[in-house]
């Protein structure tokens, strides 16, 4: 029996969509029927429970923020928006802010109740690319490169992706060693580095038992609401190592 | 004003007994044990191979960090642009005649893809890291994770693995459509954690000067905030109040560590702001650490432990220079830092031309001299040019590991 135990518990009953979180944009049917979609979804997922689990407004999570000093965005607001039953709010703030988190982890730490404020930024995040929102093909257009190398590699960083004219802010040092990178990777006295396509040499089978967890998890069609070219020429790429793995195989006398 | 026992009571308390929610803080790794007596998974167990070093975590909770036979789990974003990280742990390893792997069998934890922009879900995280973790299983070896938020991403996998049935169950069938087991580390251990316990013998090589450098450390977030309960903590260190590594390891190497005030905050790393919204890392980094670090605290060099921190840290003070901020403060992994001390090779070995902020005077106040060490690596570029074979820190792997992961049991260290 503690003190606080009169503190308002969850809403149970859902309330009418309201415009109490500012920005909330005007709104059609197909719009709402979206919203209502992914609100469910949202909802029965099994982290919603484990995440979200009450709040008092204290906004000691927004204090400790890094996004919230440089955006229009608070980790309270979204927690608040997360715990009521407002589908457009939702799926208003799945258009810009949830883009804005850090995902440091620091609001969770700070917060008295436990919840998982960056967790369950991520669940949006995930629906808004399951479900092909505009504002998630607005935010991976720049990541194209990246998400091809991590679905094929399993790797993020490569070092041919730090272009001068893209990193010119990281100065001199960072730009001016692009003129030899093939030559400065082999100085690095550890084999596996000695690349620059990718962070360190992954190796075919590695590559290939990757994409079979990212299709059997659904990844891959997760990915195609976002860009569907981008699945295709990765499908073409993984079509092509599968030969050479076979032909690989035969070389080598191996039975993987 | 309460000391650290007192304080590890408070935290433990209000983690025990969450006034406010239903939710408990509790140790997975019991559960885990468990399920692995019931058959549902295996736990890869810490062997006296291992030779494990005890240590304590923020509520006193005992962690074993394994310190031989270890399988490195490179860091993509070390690899990637700050590749003297892991070449000086390797270097170090090979000091102490450590046994490990570092392998092209390895994938990375795939989480900054996750966090950054929500393209993969928990069922491919999870198998992802169990595919991981069974490499180091059927090599006989132990995952050493080089990243922060591979190591948080891997203990929230654990927990997620422990405590979801039907994760745990299509997971384990995927684990099976390659021939694999449900596997789960018996420790998820950060490689800050391997070099805070093989810190006196890293002082013991120490050859530089050290006594005039002072050192701010900044925590990485994912190290000690996504699953706060098993970051390591000392009574003798901070007070007690945050974490041990990497100040415990700067303070025995010999260097000041100084305080800031802006300790708590992150980076401005952010995923994928530090590729796609600069403007906002950059402004971070420099406005609430790099200003700090050096107005309040004079440091001569900035240490931490994670990937996104060093190259935030580092990449983003250049710019600074066009508002009149021109801190140009050095940004060092922990490792890194150690192997300097311990006269490492600033280029070959610690490979600090790949950093942005100059360390020129940081060197030189240590004792180095610059200009040779500049010349003799500018040497080694030009016969590597020509065709020299570059020197390595472990004999290559075959050829045929491009293709397959076949040295099952053989560890390439082996004494």
């Amino acid at each position: 029996m503690t003190v606080l135990q009169n503190l308002p518990r969850k809403k149970t009953e859902p309330v009418q969509s309201s415009m109490v979180i500012a920005g909330a944009r005007p709104h059609d049917d197909q719009t709402e029927a979206l919203a209502a979609s992914i609100f469910r979804d949202f909802k029965s997922d099994f982290r919603y429970k484990e995440y979200v689990l009450g709040c008092i407004n204290c906004g000691e999570c927004t204090t400790g923020c890094p996004a919230a000093r440089f955006y229009n965005f608070s980790p309270r607001e979204m927690l608040q928006i997360a715990y009521q039953d407002d589908p457009l709010v939702l799926l208003d703030a799945m258009q810009e802010k949830i883009w804005a988190c850090c995902q440091c982890y620091t609001c969770n730490m700070r917060c008295r109740f436990g919840n998982d404020i960056a967790g369950i930024i991520s669940v949006m995040r995930e629906l808004a690319v399951k479900n092909g929102l505009e504002s998630a093909k607005e935010v991976l257009k720049p990541y194209s490169r990246i998400l091809l190398v991590v679905m094929t590699k399993g790797t993020q960083v490569s070092p041919d992706m730090i272009q001068p004219d893209f990193f010119a802010d990281w100065g001199p040092f960072a730009v001016a060693r692009q003129t030899d990178i093939k030559t400065l990777r082999k100085a690095i006295p550890v084999d596996v580095l000695q690349v620059t396509d990718s962070s360190w040499e992954v190796s075919m089978q590695t590559s290939l038992e990757l994409f079979q967890i990212y299709k059997e998890a659904g990844v891959v069609d997760m990915l195609k609401s976002i860009d569907p070219d981008l699945v295709e020429m990765i499908e073409d790429i993984v079509d092509e190592w599968r030969e050479e793995f076979e032909e690989m195989k035969e070389k080598y006398g191996i039975g993987v | 004003m309460l000391n650290a026992d007192q304080i590890r009571d408070v935290l433990s308390e209000r983690a025990n007994a969450r006034i406010y929610s239903d939710k408990k803080v509790h140790d997975v790794r019991e559960e885990m044990w468990n399920l692995h007596e019931k058959g549902e998974l295996v736990v890869i167990p810490i062997e006296q191979k291992n030779k494990p070093i005890e240590v304590e975590t923020l509520f006193g909770w005992k962690k074993k960090i394994p310190t031989d036979y270890l399988w490195h789990h490179k860091s993509c974003g070390q690899c990637g642009n700050i590749p003297g990280y892991p070449s000086s742990l390797l270097w170090f390893m090979n000091q102490f005649k450590t046994n490990y792997l570092n392998e092209p069998h390895q994938t990375s934890c795939t989480a900054w893809n996750y966090h950054g922009s929500g393209t993969s879900n928990p069922i491919a995280l999870a198998a992802v890291a169990v595919r991981n973790w069974y490499r180091a299983y059927e090599t006989g070896t132990f995952p050493l994770i080089h990243c922060g938020t591979s190591f948080g991403d891997y203990k929230e996998m654990r927990k997620l693995l422990v405590e979801n049935k039907e994760v745990r169950d299509k997971v384990r069938d995927i684990m099976h459509h390659m021939g694999k087991e449900l596997v789960i580390p018996e420790e998820i251990v950060h490689y800050s954690e391997w070099v805070h316990v093989k810190r006196k013998e890293m002082a013991s090589m120490v050859k530089m000067k050290m006594d005039g450098i002072t050192a701010t450390v900044h925590e990485p977030c994912h190290y000690y905030k996504m699953v706060p309960e098993d970051a390591v903590y000392e009574k003798d260190t901070n007070g007690g109040q945050r974490p041990a590594p990497p100040t415990a390891v700067v303070q025995a190497l010999g260097a000041k560590v100084a305080d800031y005030s802006t300790w708590y905050d992150c980076c401005g790393f952010g995923f994928r702001h530090i590729l796609t919204e600069r403007e906002f890392s950059r402004s971070f980094a420099t406005l609430r650490k790099i200003k700090p670090m050096v107005e309040e605290a004079h440091a001569d060099v900035a240490i931490t432990t994670d990937t996104g921190c060093v190259t935030t840290l580092d990449k983003s003070q250049w710019i600074g220079k066009s508002h009149g901020m021109d801190y140009m403060l050095p940004v060092l992994s922990d490792v890194q830092f150690a192997a300097l001390a311990a006269g490492a090779h600033p280029y070959k070995i610690v490979q600090i031309h790949w950093h942005s902020s100059p360390t020129d005077k940081l060197l030189e106040k240590m004792g180095f001299d610059v200009a040779f060490y500049k010349k003799d690596f500018s040497n080694y570029i030009e016969e590597l040019q020509k065709g020299k074979e570059p020197e390595m820190l472990y004999k290559p792997h075959d050829e045929m590991e491009k293709y397959f992961a076949v040295n099952k049991g053989h560890v390439i260290m082996d004494n």
